[in-house]
């Protein structure tokens, strides 16, 4: 059928037309004023029925309460998240917005398999009901005495910044938990480190020092002044 | 709902801080310390438990999967807010613009069409019910 309209539509095409652009199929209807018209094309043959004063006239779409010609951050409530995120600059680390989780948080999470995306790739075994731990469960968690090995406890390093070091000894001294992890971060390696680049300077500077002092003597021993081999405090002795 | 985001909120934060002190308990263990270690270990099940039980109370909340890529990168997943909110704004500004450079449209249309064909747009206003 719809091949059939298509040759129609060839047949009475601009090209082939006698008459032109002009298309013989529909009947001008102009001379009555009515120049809005409706194409039925739900029975078998086409028909066009005039329908009104204007050509192509169409219902408006309904008006919306809400379009984007309001603010809809007012609208929304959203202004005071607005200033509060507009005008501040924001650091760019996780760290920066959870700042009291331990551990290290700004690497990124594939490299550790701790990513949020594997949790919704591989959805963990839910379901079952949560029991707390039998003793011959517990059993299972005796442990040897002993520090962890080496390869354990890098990963558990926490990044201490420099502010917080200024306060170390003071939350030493508070007690509250027991923070081994601080003896094994970095920090405290470089701070040793320091201190003993510190003490390297100091004995170099002692070292210069007394190679100064026997130059100074020598040239005092070869001094035409002193060829006696008697310092000014002797002479005045004798 | 913001009081049960805090409340799960801190039981995370609680089931972290037992979790933390595991560690330091077992990355220097001393043989007294089993007692305080399987007391630990029952505290990370009933803080499982614990964040189980307001599972539901969170269960309208819907956080936009990107938001998933920013944390995973160890990125400030605020910087997504202010990123979304900032588009936002501005989409809104552009469609405002659209919206009052069609309405300036329409009204010069009208008056122009008004001077030029004064009997037809008064039938088109007629059917439009005095547009």
């Amino acid at each position: 059928m719809m091949g059939d309209q298509f040759r129609k539509v060839e047949q009475y095409s601009p090209k082939s037309s006698p008459r032109g652009a002009r298309s013989p199929v529909v009947s001008r209807q102009d001379s009555s004023g009515t120049l809005k018209t409706t194409i039925l094309l739900s029975g078998k043959n086409p028909s066009i029925v005039p329908s009104g004063p204007f050509y192509l006239m169409k219902e408006p779409p309904g008006e919306s309460e809400l379009t984007g010609a309001k603010n809809l951050m007012v609208y929304y409530d959203l202004e005071h998240s607005y200033t509060k995120f507009s005008g501040k600059k924001l650091k760019e680390q996780l760290s920066s917005f959870l700042p009291t989780l331990p551990g290290v948080i700004d690497s990124p999470g594939q490299q550790d398999n701790s990513s949020l995306r594997s949790v919704i790739d591989k959805p963990p075994i839910v379901g079952k009901e949560l029991l707390p731990l039998t003793s011959i469960q517990l059993d299972g968690f005796r442990l040897h005495p002993g520090p962890l090995p080496e390869q354990y406890r890098y990963t558990s390093t926490i990044p201490i910044k420099k502010h917080k070091n200024k306060h170390k000894k003071h939350k030493h001294k508070e007690g509250g938990t027991p923070n081994q992890e601080t003896a094994v971060t970095d920090t405290g390696i470089d701070t040793h480190e320091k201190k003993h680049k510190k003490q390297k300077r100091h004995d170099e500077d002692k070292e210069r020092k007394k190679r100064k002092k026997e130059k100074k003597r020598k040239k005092q021993k070869h001094s035409p002044e002193h060829s006696g081999g008697l310092t000014p405090s002797q002479h005045s002795n004798l | 709902m913001a009081s049960s985001l805090e409340n799960l909120e801190t039981q995370l934060e609680m089931f972290i801080e037992n979790v933390r002190q595991i560690h330091i308990i077992v990355s220097d263990f001393q043989p007294q310390s089993q007692n305080v270690l399987n007391q630990k270990l029952q505290a990370l099940v009933h803080g499982l438990q614990e964040v189980d039980k307001l599972k539901s109370q969170v269960k309208d909340v819907h956080v936009p999967l990107e938001v998933f890529d920013y944390i995973d990168q160890g990125r400030n997943p605020q910087l997504y807010t202010k990123d979304c909110i900032e588009k936002a704004l501005s989409k809104n500004e552009q469609v405002k613009g659209k919206i009052d450079a069609y309405r300036k449209f329409k009204a010069n249309m009208l008056l122009e069409l008004s001077r030029t064909f004064p009997n037809e747009l008064n039938k088109y206003r007629a059917l439009r019910g005095g547009e």
